[in-house]
């Protein structure tokens, strides 16, 4: 680095400014800044034509204790670990226990789940694993 | 002497309003706007300014403070701008963009009737701009947090969030998470919210049951310590905190096993999201909050005393 050419400093100039670009870009352009644990689920949906389900877990987490959806709900902890469909739905199974037009909204608003922008990949937002690159957005 | 007098004031002023709009350009916007970063307009570019200029000053004061979808933070991220100092900078980035001429022409004559230096006021001719860059962020060099989400920026409404589809007609009727966080306990990750001390509190009554608001769980009030390698703290993991959220049967016996020592933890385990990672770095306290759980100073004279105990282990 000591004896630069001249030019060598203009291009890595350059190259960083690409580089921020890029960085900055990436941040910037379609930047997720959504809640920690929002959890995107795209197991059926994209393949269905709808929009990929965003569930908030700060939303649900202010309302119920861990335990109703992961112990009395059988909701495995992981992001599409289970395989839910509309029909389990309105069957009363995992989100139609409560989204039955009785305890909350009823599943004719499909829009309010099928939220996400079209294939979006299943993951849990701003978790570890995301951060360190499995399952990050646009991958 | 009278008329004279009033030009030089009128020029002073005209100069000293340039110069805020200088000093707030290139501590707040020449991060971005010098180069034109990710769609920003750049400084001097004539074709960048001319269709923002042309729909008006307005309309560009309101993007700068409140911010724009495409990008600009409000305020270019620096909440504790004024109303005035955002628009000084506004008129000063308009200035250099249509007319750098003029702008040029004007601003060495007060400066020099002012018997100040001309240099720091001038505002630069196009090339001198594109120079001006590589020296603002030199001059920047002790800002510091540069890529963490200033507080402007997090917790944003769900149209806003990346997430969220904003051409969906549903996501404009989700609940802002702001309206409801504005009300609990802060932290410095994850939701920005302390959900423990939240429940502590009462502020939230999360209910124990899918459709009986009354229903309670048991909570367990014992700690188990954790004694750790290294020089981190040992971990001290509390049932109550947990057991005011889970039943026994979310962890045991599947995540942990109900016996002491029969665990073995990593925290690369816990990255990978198993073990306290099922839930830690995915809805629960991230694991960047390492002293959460590393929390009971080690007794080092005892383990001066007994390394080769330790060593054993």
């Amino acid at each position: 680095m000591r004896n630069r050419k001249p030019g060598t400093r203009a291009l890595a100039a350059a190259a960083i400014g690409a580089l921020c670009v890029v960085l900055l870009g990436a941040v910037v352009a379609p930047e997720a800044r959504a809640e920690y644990g929002d959890v995107v689920i795209n197991n059926h949906s994209d393949k269905a034509g709808m929009r990929p389900v965003v569930f908030p877990h700060w939303f649900h987490r202010v309302r119920f204790a861990c335990k109703v959806c992961h112990a009395d709900l059988g909701f495995q902890f992981r992001a599409g670990g289970n395989d839910i469909n509309m029909v389990k739905i309105i069957d009363g199974q995992f989100c139609g226990a409560c989204h039955n037009g009785e305890i909350a909204w009823a599943i004719e608003n499909c829009n309010l789940c099928h939220s996400a922008p079209p294939g979006t990949p299943t993951q849990v937002h701003e978790s570890t694993l995301q951060r360190m690159g499995k399952g990050a957005l646009g991958k | 002497m009278r008329p004279l007098l009033l030009v030089i004031a009128c020029c002073w002023a005209f100069a000293a309003a340039a110069q805020q709009g200088k000093a707030v350009y290139d501590k707040s916007c020449a991060l971005c706007h010098a180069a034109g970063v990710a769609g920003a307009p750049k400084f001097g570019n004539a074709a960048d300014w001319s269709p923002r200029i042309a729909r008006g000053a307005a309309a560009l004061y309101t993007s700068a403070l409140s911010g724009t979808p495409k990008g600009m933070p409000p305020r270019g991220g620096n909440a504790e701008l004024k109303d005035a100092d955002v628009k000084a900078a506004v008129d000063y980035m308009m200035a250099a963009a249509s007319a750098p001429a003029k702008a040029a022409a004007a601003a060495p004559k007060p400066a020099a009737a002012a018997a100040a230096p001309a240099a720091a006021a001038a505002p630069a001719s196009a090339p001198a701009a594109a120079a001006k860059p590589a020296a603002v962020a030199a001059a920047n060099v002790n800002a510091f947090n540069r890529l963490l989400r200033p507080a402007s920026r997090q917790n944003p409404p769900p149209a806003e969030d990346g997430i969220h589809d904003p051409k969906n007609d549903g996501t404009h009727v989700l609940q802002a998470p702001r309206s409801a966080f504005d009300a609990l306990p802060r932290s410095n990750a994850g939701n920005r919210v302390n959900w423990v001390a939240a429940l502590e509190e009462k502020r939230i009554a999360p209910r124990w049951d899918r459709a009986d608001p009354k229903a309670s769980g048991l909570v367990l009030d014992f700690n188990i310590v954790r004694e750790v390698k290294g020089s981190m703290p040992d971990v001290v993991y509390p049932h109550k905190q947990h057991t005011e959220w889970l039943d026994c049967s979310n962890c045991h016996p599947a995540i942990f096993i109900p016996q002491k020592g029969a665990n073995q933890i990593s925290m690369a385990a816990i990255l990978l999201g198993e073990k306290c990672g099922v839930c830690h770095g995915k809805v629960a306290f991230p694991v960047s909050e390492c002293r959460l759980c590393h929390s009971k100073k080690k007794d080092t004279a005892a383990a001066a005393a007994a390394p080769a105990a330790g060593a054993a282990k």
